[in-house]
């Protein structure tokens, strides 16, 4: 009888420690919701663009409180402050996210506007200079053929505003590079064309 | 009633062993190095930009390395008797040397990816000069210029990116920079076919020949200008002794067909004035329009292909002025040049202008490959 009463005592004092440990604990599943949602707001932020590294270490922490909340589940006694604390940086770091991202989105913005004022410049400045330049005959025969390059360039300047407005701004950026490098190669070019052009000799 | 009351009071005095027990089914452990390393490895790997350069193997590899986290949760979970820490450690271990393998992909495929670019890089670059020179050497309009002008901006843009090793957008602005040059090609091979037809050449040849055959029976001097290599040959008694580079007309593509076409006359002709004080330094006035000439522009006034009220035009010379300087169909040399051909030639001088002299011409070497 002595023994029956100890065994019972036992089942029951393992039944008691697990009815108390056991599911009193519950996943963090608003603070999981409300992370996801400060992470989708980083995204459409643009931060796969913008913040590639940042958003990268914050799917990697997602991925860790995922585990920590899986390996909570599988135990008698759960216990999710560890991955509530880890929700609660990734809320935290996605918002942090965000603003870095919208920072540097405008940065890439203010970046290829001012890209594109300058290849406009750029430009212009070569259209001057080849309006300046010789014609007609005895001038020198590049001439000709600078004015259709840049004829060529200038056509390219609308799609930095294109790009633009569809806020491609690296690309843009890119692209008013080029064009800059282009037409202060033409300028060069035709500055050397005007410096070594005979003077005084008009055409007929 | 008693013997529960007993069971409770007992459980409650085991209840510290019952504590310990769950205590050591679910304690915490320190995790094996292996998924340390694994983490590790996954993030270098996708600094490498495993997404460009292998991104099936680097699913397979997060899938692998998913599975092995997931036994990893199941170990732990697992009553301690019963965990197989080795399994999950060798599980880890098979992710590590998958991602050694994937890295070496990475590596190998960048610099393949690298040299590639770098090829059609070039290749294209290339298609874009032989185009290039072809517009300079021979005036084929506007059009043909600005599309190259675009191309090349492209392939700028391309070069740069590969420099950044945006490899994907480099290839997107290749291809785009490669139909430019494509359409660019596609204007200008009408206007400069008959720079690469063989018939077109043996006539011009022929034409050369005679002249260099005069200049042989009379010991005199002769003419050739090759419109297509921008040259002026002397030839003295059928031998060449002197290649000056010269200017033409803006449009020298085509032959002279009437007055204000800009373009230089193809034929046979002779000087028939030395004019000592011309407006471009020195000049010998040629016999343009010679009887072909008349023929040719009668013919062209016919099918109305000129404008009607055009005249045949005249006064083409070989003049001084500078062979960078494009002409309204004279052939222009540097003054130095002009003084030593103007001393040289005479009036009855035969001077030949052709559109190619050789088979092997600017045009065929430029068009060659592309």
């Amino acid at each position: 009888m002595k023994g029956f009463v100890k065994y019972l005592s036992a089942g029951i004092s393992v039944m008691l420690m697990a009815a108390l440990l056991v599911g009193c604990a519950k996943p963090p599943t608003q603070e999981m919701d409300a992370a996801k949602v400060a992470m989708d707001t980083a995204i459409g932020a643009g931060a796969e663009k913008y913040a590639k590294e940042g958003l990268k270490s914050l799917n990697d922490a997602w991925a860790a409180a995922q585990d920590e909340i899986k390996k909570q589940e599988g135990k008698l006694f759960k216990n999710y402050d560890n991955a509530k604390a880890m929700i609660a940086k990734i809320t935290a770091d996605a918002a942090a996210l965000k603003a870095e991202t919208e920072k540097k989105k405008e940065e890439a913005k203010q970046a290829a506007i001012a890209d594109q004022a300058a290849a406009q410049a750029a430009v212009a400045q070569a259209k001057a200079l080849l309006a300046e330049a010789p014609t007609g005959k005895g001038t020198k025969a590049d001439i000709d053929a600078m004015k259709a390059d840049l004829a060529g360039i200038e056509a390219s300047v609308a799609e930095i505003g294109t790009l633009i407005s569809s806020e491609e701004f690296f690309a843009a950026t890119d692209k008013a590079k080029a064009i800059s490098a282009k037409a202060a190669d033409i300028s060069a070019q035709v500055q050397a064309a005007i410096e070594k052009a005979p003077k005084g000799k008009k055409k007929k | 009633m008693n013997v529960l009351r007993r069971s409770l009071r007992e459980a409650l005095r085991q209840a510290p062993w019952g504590l310990l027990l769950f205590s050591l089914a679910g304690c915490a452990r320190n995790e094996p190095l292996e998924v340390r390393l694994a983490e590790l490895q996954e993030r270098k790997i996708w600094r490498a930009e495993v997404e460009v350069f292998a991104p099936d193997e680097y699913r397979a590899y997060c899938a692998q390395l998913r599975r092995a986290k997931d036994a990893l949760i199941e170990n732990d979970g697992k009553f301690f008797p019963f965990r197989d820490d080795e399994a999950v450690t060798g599980k880890f271990k098979q992710v590590l040397a998958r991602g050694d393998e994937i890295q070496t992909l990475i590596a190998r495929r960048r610099t393949a990816q690298e040299a590639g670019i770098a090829e059609r890089l070039a290749a294209e670059r290339d298609r874009i000069d032989r185009l290039d020179v072809l517009t300079t050497v021979i005036s084929v309009g506007r059009s043909s210029r600005e599309f190259l002008a675009k191309a090349e901006l492209l392939v700028d843009e391309a070069e740069s990116l590969a420099e950044r090793r945006r490899f994907p957008d480099a290839e997107e602005r290749l291809k785009r920079a490669a139909t430019f040059t494509q359409i660019a090609k596609e204007v200008m091979t009408p206007a400069l076919k008959r720079f690469v037809d063989q018939e077109q050449i043996s006539l011009w040849r022929r034409k050369v020949d005679e002249t260099i055959r005069e200049s042989k029976l009379r010991g005199g001097y002769a003419i050739v200008v090759s419109k297509v290599d921008r040259q002026l040959y002397l030839y003295k008694a059928g031998r060449l002794v002197r290649t000056y580079e010269v200017g033409l007309g803006s449009r020298s593509i085509s032959d002279k067909l009437y007055a204000g076409d800009r373009a230089t006359p193809e034929g046979k002709y002779r000087v028939t004035k030395k004019v000592p004080r011309s407006r471009y330094f020195k000049a010998l006035l040629l016999n343009y329009p010679n009887e072909e000439d008349r023929r040719q522009f009668a013919l062209a006034k016919r099918r109305g292909a000129i404008p009607r009220r055009a005249g045949i035009g005249g006064l083409i010379e070989i003049h001084g002025g500078g062979k960078d300087g494009q002409t309204l169909g004279c052939v222009a040399l540097d003054d130095h040049q002009m003084e030593e051909i103007y001393a040289l030639a005479d009036v009855n001088t035969p001077v030949t202008i052709v559109g190619a002299r050789d088979y092997e011409n600017s045009v065929t070497q430029a068009m060659r490959g592309l």
